[in-house]
């Protein structure tokens, strides 16, 4: 009697962990491996959602190789990061030490800076849309009432991915003082008395214990930073549409366009698992070259 | 809770039942229909805009009386982000209708590829009934790849140039300009700042400065036909139109740009030309109805668009045709057909010019005594027809929306922003309609 209830017990066990697994099982078939594996497939057709598929073998990788719309939208994906991981990494690092710091009402402060980051992206872009506009945003009226010209942000097509940069890092900011704020309140302050007591400057503090020490965050936030900088969509889908001469155009957006403007879901397929691959060896290097031996 | 699914079922199931039951007897005492076995029905979608609606109306009641035993059901098309895709979305549900009145060719390699319309001339009366009403170099035009007739040309919209008469005369412009150099002489006059507040008032003319794909079927793609005496963008199935006659066009686009001519933003809060901020606006007759009822205190003429210098002959331009189709879903062909003739036959177009003020696609528009009063009531539409046998639709190649939007990128980097010479922009915008072509193959 005793044998057959030890037998029986696990078995009925391993059922309710089945059962209790199950709801994820089936949320991660659903939405995450099907689309996985329906996009490999979709790689090799030709399909735009309603007349049958069409199998093209290895056409949608040739006309990649050869589309200059391609290539331009990698580019200023590039040219976004190129300025917006540096301006996130210095705002947030900044402004976390400065909130780390004794300041009065600093609660209230990183309570301020965090808000943009739980605002939708769309109501922020639109906001800044009215900042940016050429003719009677905030910004150029405020140029001009002090005697300067007026600056084409989002109209020119030299500065408008600049200009998104800006917004975006803006935007982000919040979460990425918090992961700085993290890693400065576990700094042991003993570092900082002894080298205080050794003479060290503030600034030699910063750059030989706080920087070394928050090493690790530093890589969270670039991983981070690139990632987010690689699915860049909100932000010039909104404000430009990809212009102007498709310099705000980004790998996201060009994806979103190939897909529902054109129905070409196979391209867009085939678009988005070059993205992700460029994505990963991106992120592979970064961690190569700035992580530090003890780094995790 | 289980009281409550046993209500939702009980319910649903009574709903269905009900709805077997009188929906079909509906039908059965419908005035219009004969009984069930002797009948065929037809149904038949038309655009569904209110002038259309009410000329399908009119012409459905005709044939149903004038044709007991072929019975058409009008049903406007189901309202969406566009007719392309509510008929893609049908074919590819076998649920489209038997005859459709909105097709446009520009989407035609779509419905064809999905295996959705029926061949035309495989109707032994097609060729004489088509002939018999279109220009047969303008009826080629609407041939298939496959060398046969999926469409039969109905009706069309000759882009045109509108240009407001009071701001001409107080510019000191007597006449329309007819050609590039005459427009860009005009333009230097028509720009101006009216208050002197050093911002300029109004503009020669205006374009959306966005890429924005069907913008250029009213810019360069109908300069294009006009300059190059009606050539669209293919010759044989192959894009080629990197010509001295589409490099002028760029030309003098990038030149209204760099002068001046043409704001280098968009207006928001109206139409610029019915505010009376830009003097030209390059249309079709649908204009005419908006700017008399939105502006009925707006002087304006309307003449052919502007054309190189050393043009001769007629001036060509696009119209944007809507033409009739069958489905392959239908289990009446032949009375389809017949239903086809009848919406073609002079009678029916006449309906179409009165009723819903659309021009027919008609060699005889002006010729025939038929259409005479309605031309001398409407003289302005008057002008639009005569450019009827001028006319050019689109070509029948695959994903014209985005042929059209590279196009547009290219005009945008060469017109707009100068960044491109014509030549560089034409070939490059060339080279990438290939590349699309090619793997659309």
């Amino acid at each position: 009697m005793n044998a057959h209830s030890h037998t029986d017990t696990p078995r009925h066990a391993d059922r309710v962990g089945y059962a209790l697994v199950s709801p994820y099982v089936v949320f991660f078939l659903l939405f995450v491996g099907y689309p996985l594996i329906f996009s490999f497939v979709l790689m090799f057709h030709r399909w735009n959602i309603v007349t049958p598929m069409e199998w093209i073998g290895l056409r949608n990788f040739e006309r990649l190789l050869g589309d200059p719309l391609f290539y331009a939208s990698i580019t200023n994906t590039f040219i976004f990061l190129f300025v917006h991981i540096p301006l996130q990494l210095a705002a947030a690092l900044g402004i976390a030490v400065l909130l780390n710091m004794n300041v009065r009402f600093r609660g209230f402060f990183r309570t301020l800076y965090f808000l943009p980051v739980v605002v939708s992206g769309v109501v922020v872009t639109i906001l800044w849309q009215q900042l940016y506009a050429y003719d009677a945003g905030l910004l150029n009226r405020l140029m001009t009432a002090l005697g300067a010209a007026r600056i084409p942000w989002l109209v020119n097509p030299d500065i408008a991915m600049g200009s998104i940069a800006i917004m975006a890092t803006w935007k982000n900011v919040g979460i990425y003082i918090v992961l700085f704020l993290a890693g400065l309140q576990n700094i042991p302050s003993e570092l900082y008395e002894s080298a205080s007591l050794d003479g060290a400057s503030p600034a030699a503090r910063f750059f030989r214990i706080t920087l070394p020490m928050l090493n690790p965050t530093v890589v969270v936030v670039l991983v981070l930073s690139t990632i987010g900088g690689f699915s860049l969509f909100i932000e010039p889908y909104v404000l430009t549409g990809g212009g102007p001469m498709q310099s705000t155009l980004s790998g996201v957006l060009y994806i979103y366009y190939q897909a529902f403007n054109f129905g070409h879901m196979g391209y867009a397929a085939t678009l988005g698992f070059v993205l992700a691959v460029l994505v990963f060896a991106v992120v592979v290097l970064q961690r190569k070259s700035v992580e530090t031996e003890g780094t995790v | 809770m289980c009281t409550f699914w046993k209500h939702v079922l009980r319910g649903t199931f009574s709903f269905l039942a009900l709805s077997f039951v009188v929906l079909p007897g509906c039908r059965e005492h419908s005035p219009d229909t004969a009984p069930v076995t002797d009948v065929v029905t037809l149904t038949y979608w038309p655009a569904p805009n209110p002038q259309e609606v009410a000329f399908a109306d009119t012409i459905v009641r005709q044939w149903n009386r004038l044709h007991p035993r072929i019975q058409v059901r009008m049903q406007s098309i189901p309202v969406s982000v566009s007719t392309e895709e509510v008929l893609l979305a049908a074919i590819a549900g076998g649920t489209t209708p038997d005859i459709c009145s909105n097709i446009w060719p520009g989407a035609l390699h779509e419905y064809t590829r999905a295996g959705g319309l029926l061949r035309l001339d495989r109707f032994a009366d097609f060729d004489s009934v088509a002939r018999s009403r279109t220009p047969d170099p303008l009826l080629q035009t609407f041939r298939s790849p496959d060398g046969g007739f999926h469409q039969m040309p109905w009706k069309t919209n000759p882009v045109m140039m509108f240009y407001n008469r009071t701001l001409f005369e107080e510019s000191g412009v007597e006449l329309a300009p007819r050609t590039y150099s005459e427009y860009f002489a005009a333009a230097q006059k028509l720009t101006r700042d009216r208050n002197g507040d050093g911002i300029i008032d109004v503009w020669a003319g205006e374009r959306d400065i966005r890429p924005i794909w069907w913008q250029r079927l009213f810019d360069v793609f109908p300069f294009t036909i006009a300059a190059s005496g009606g050539r669209t963008l293919f010759e044989q199935g192959e894009p080629a139109f990197a010509t001295p006659a589409t490099e002028g066009v760029f030309a003098f686009f990038q030149r209204c740009y760099a002068e001046g001519y043409y704001p280098h933003t968009y207006f928001a809060g109206g139409d610029p030309f019915i505010l009376e901020k830009k003097a030209t606006q390059f249309s079709g007759p649908y204009l005419v109805a908006t700017l008399q009822s939105l502006a009925p205190r707006l002087r304006f003429g309307v003449v052919p668009l502007p054309v190189p210098d050393d043009h001769t002959g007629p001036v060509h331009t696009y119209g944007d045709y809507k033409n009739i189709a069958i489905f392959t879903t239908t289990r009446y062909p032949a009375e389809a057909w017949e239903f086809v003739k009848f919406m073609v036959d002079a009678r029916q177009d006449l309906l179409l010019l009165t009723v819903a003020n659309q021009l027919p696609v008609r060699g005889d528009l002006l010729t025939n005594r038929m259409f005479a009063p309605y031309f001398e009531k409407n003289p302005m539409i008057r002008s639009f027809a005569e450019q009827v046998p001028y006319t050019r639709g689109v070509d029948a190649a695959p994903d014209l929306k985005e042929l059209f939007d590279a196009l547009s990128q290219e005009y945008e980097s060469c017109a707009v922003y100068g960044r491109k010479t014509p030549s560089q922009a034409v070939l490059d915008a060339q080279e990438r309609i290939r590349a699309i072509v090619d793997w659309n193959r």
